[in-house]
């Protein structure tokens, strides 16, 4: 509240009382609501001139409100955008809303003031039709060139089944690889340099290169890069508009597949924010196996990386050790959660199941084993003068261009700011737990790498802890609006049968209100930003993640360099194209 | 024609060809066969899959690669850079309408035979993803030859696909030149592996509980 205060007196200081409304959200994150005509000052100010100011542009996105139920508390709006900022000197966000009307969507670019503010910008474009006015580049990031409409409009369909039946003639084979033609003038790119022509080459979409299904267009001097660009959008699952079709509840498995190497490690992020919006407490046990499984999947997620970060560089074994270690850590969560990559395994208000007997045997036999298998894996890796010469000062980063650049997770610490979501604004008890926070200082390859491979290091710490300390208990919440509710709550008489049934067919009803669930994933921050009108679904669910940031910084970072550093840098950032593209 | 076979130490003696170690020694030597059916023996057994992904399934066919399931028991450890070196497409993953029109040039690049394997719900039928960006299914736009169902399918499922699909390639006809007669590839019905499998499926009573480990 206090921190509200002082914000919300430095802006009507700056800007004069009349425009500013203040809303209440239920995370706590000073919210105001100011007008187009103003909102480029208003966040160069925040950005430049507050005192302790907001540096970097955490996400911006929109929420059609043309379908709303319950807006009040806010002032009218067809469509609104919604800026989240993060100061790390405040360790604090903000959230600044601009109303625009259905007859009039414009906005003004934020480009000249954040570099990351490019892509989502044209992500607002292409899922909301708001038109950026000064933006270098406003075209479709996630849908194909050729696709009519602005999926994330109340009035777009939501299913495939929806709209016509997917077809693939020759023509319109012809038509899409057509679209798909990179021609250099539109990026502003010359073709020709003094005396000789560059050379374009395409690598990607498919490329065992990319890890997936992105493509990175290069603009070569030789084996130079001049510039680059990626092009993303070949992996939108549509998972937004999914949030706004499936119940509270049965949105968690969405949540498992867009970081996908990262399995509950997403439902971590979307829970928290729901049961901020329903104030929904978790029990001590829940809370430590939570953070315990989540451990595992960061290991599992940073082992993945390993292996194939070390095979882009040539190194043929080590992918093979650790998918050998993964599959053991994977053994764990088999037998917890009964499933690999995507458990599912948290629910509102707890976890599924509680543990079963036997558990703390396979996680202690783990924690005996790993730690000389990464000792082993310096040995092999890091240490080889290869790998070294292939990573060390390349794809550096500083950390003000970080920041700039919304980048977070291992990648920012690498650049030397100690900065962990777990420690800063902890959750889950994560206060409770002693590890530490690695740390580079070149912020290149390599020492993102040095960060991963020592944060399993801190991954085991945190298991060990949790479990010598796992508290007895209840697994799952006795709040109202946990579901599914614990079992015996159920069969009492016809009151609870009821409750029961309602809460699984159709869903818990979340109060009106907005929120941001934000964790330490595996790649960075990854934000669920959803807002509830009251309703069965959410009625917007945006999901900012890590990887869509730093994909981004991909030009900054390959400049000047050559065609194999690319695959360094691909390697080293660890991104999966489900979390860039959603 | 006579022929006889000597061992160290024992008299000469004349051996007729139809009867004793001969026969034995041919039968291991030489296999009658036609050539076509030879042909289908050495594809089934050396699929090379081109490394080609979409998203969560590649990870689970990726670590079909290594050194837990190793893949090369199967003889489709070659995986090809390129389109035009491979035998198999696996489709896995979801497949996207962005993405659609890229994943039939690839197929188009590959050269006969080959065979699609789509693993996973969402190559399968679009699966949990009934969503505006996702085809409802690799079917729609690409021959299929083997269903992997799951989300994502375990790498056993996978390589049971693979096994499956070996099965299919062992008994297919598919006529080295021009034939009197139908013309093209014949191909054995493959009945649903849940109708083969019900029955015994079908005898387990007793699931163990997930309570212990």
């Amino acid at each position: 509240m206090i921190a509200e205060t002082t914000i919300l007196n430095a802006l009507q200081d700056k800007f004069g009382v009349g425009d500013l409304v203040t809303q209440k959200a239920c995370d706590r994150i000073p919210t105001f609501w100011v007008l187009r005509e103003t909102i480029h000052e208003v966040l160069r100010y925040l950005k430049s001139e507050v005192t302790q100011p907001y540096k970097m542009l955490y996400d911006i996105t929109a929420i059609d409100e043309r379908a709303r139920v319950h807006p009040e508390g806010q002032p009218a709006s067809d469509f609104t955008v919604v800026y989240h900022l993060l100061s790390f000197d405040r360790n604090a966000y903000i959230r600044i809303k601009v109303p625009l009307k259905e007859a009039d969507l414009h906005i003004p670019t934020l480009t000249d003031l954040w570099p990351a503010a490019n892509w989502y910008e044209r992500e607002v474009w292409d899922m909301f039709g708001i038109v950026v006015d000064g933006h270098p580049h406003l075209e479709r990031i996630l849908m194909p060139k050729t696709w009519v409409g602005h999926p994330l409009c109340k009035d777009h369909p939501a299913r495939a089944t929806e709209m016509e039946p997917f077809e693939l003639p020759d023509e319109k084979q012809d038509r899409e690889q057509d679209a798909l033609r990179f021609r250099p003038e539109d990026w502003g790119m010359k073709r020709t340099r003094e005396d000789h022509d560059f050379i374009f080459l395409n690598v990607g979409p498919q490329h065992p290169g990319t890890h997936g299904v992105l493509r990175v267009v290069l603009q070569l001097d030789g084996e130079e890069i001049v510039d680059l660009v990626p092009e993303i959008g070949f992996h939108h699952r549509g998972a937004e508009k999914m949030g706004e079709r499936q119940s509270w509840h049965t949105f968690i498995p969405y949540t498992d597949r867009i970081d996908y190497l990262g399995g509950v490690m997403n439902n971590f992020a979307y829970l928290r924010a729901v049961e901020t919006l329903g104030d929904i407490d978790v029990p001590p046990r829940a809370q430590v196996i939570r953070v315990m499984l989540a451990e595992l999947f960061r290991i599992i997620s940073h082992l993945v990386w390993y292996g194939t970060f070390a095979q882009d560089l040539g190194q043929m074994s080590p992918v093979f050790y650790t998918f050998n270690d993964r599959e053991r850590a994977f053994e764990i969560i088999e037998a917890v959660t009964g499933a690999r990559m995507h458990p599912n395994w948290f629910r509102i208000g707890g976890v599924a199941q509680d543990l079963p007997k036997g558990w703390d045997g396979m996680i202690r036999d783990f924690l005996k084993y790993f730690p000389s298998r990464l000792a082993e894996y310096d040995r092999e890796v890091l240490q080889n003068r290869i790998f070294q010469a292939r990573t060390k000062g390349i794809g550096g980063l500083t950390m003000n261009e970080a920041i700039d650049w919304g980048v977070t997770g291992p990648n920012l610490r690498a650049c030397g700011l100690a900065w962990d979501f777990r420690k800063k604004q902890p959750y889950s008890g994560y206060e409770q737990y002693e590890f530490d926070i690695p740390t580079g200082q070149q912020g290149d390859c390599y020492d993102r790498a040095l960060v991963r491979v020592e944060e399993m290091r801190q991954s085991l710490r945190i298991i060990e802890q949790c479990l010598e300390n796992m508290p007895e208990g209840s697994y799952k919440s006795l709040h109202p609006l946990a579901t599914p509710p614990l079992k015996e709550r159920t069969m009492h008489d016809i009151e609870t049968l009821i409750t029961h049934f309602l809460g699984v067919s159709w869903g818990p009803v979340i109060p009106p209100g907005e929120a941001l669930g934000a964790i330490e994933a595996t790649k960075g921050n990854n934000g669920y930003y959803l807002v509830s009108d009251g309703g069965t679904t959410a009625y917007r669910t945006r999901i900012r993640t890590p990887s869509f940031a730093h994909m981004q910084t991909l030009p900054l970072l390959c400049r000047g360099l050559m065609i194999p550093d690319l695959l360094a840098i691909l390697g080293s950032i660890d991104f999966v194209l489900a979390d860039i593209d959603r | 024609m006579q022929a006889w076979i000597t061992k160290p130490g024992a008299s000469r003696e004349l051996i007729r060809p139809e009867e004793g170690p001969l026969r034995e020694a041919v039968q291991r030597s030489l296999v009658l066969s036609k050539l076509q059916d030879l042909l289908a023996w050495g594809r089934k057994n050396s699929i090379w899959p081109f490394n080609f992904g979409l998203s969560c399934c590649y990870v689970e066919m990726a670590t079909s690669i290594t050194s837990k399931y190793d893949i090369a028991r199967f003889g489709a450890e070659v995986i090809r850079g390129t389109p035009r070196e491979a035998d198999l497409i696996v489709i896995a993953g979801t497949v996207f309408i962005k993405m659609a029109p890229i994943i039939k040039r690839l197929y188009e690049q590959m050269m006969e035979p080959r065979w699609v394997i789509s693993m996973g719900s969402c190559a399968n039928s679009g699966g949990m993803y009934d969503i505006y960006s996702v085809v409802q299914g690799v079917d729609k736009f690409l021959p299929v030859d083997v269903y992997v169902p799951g989300c994502p399918p375990r790498p056993d499922a996978f390589m049971e696909g693979l096994l499956l699909l070996q099965k299919a390639i062992g008994t297919e006809k598919r006529p080295l030149s021009w034939v009197v007669g139908p013309q093209g590839v014949e191909r054995m019905p493959h009945p649903s592996q849940r109708d083969l499998m019900r029955a015994e499926r079908m005898k387990v009573t007793n699931l163990r509980t997930p309570d212990s480990v």
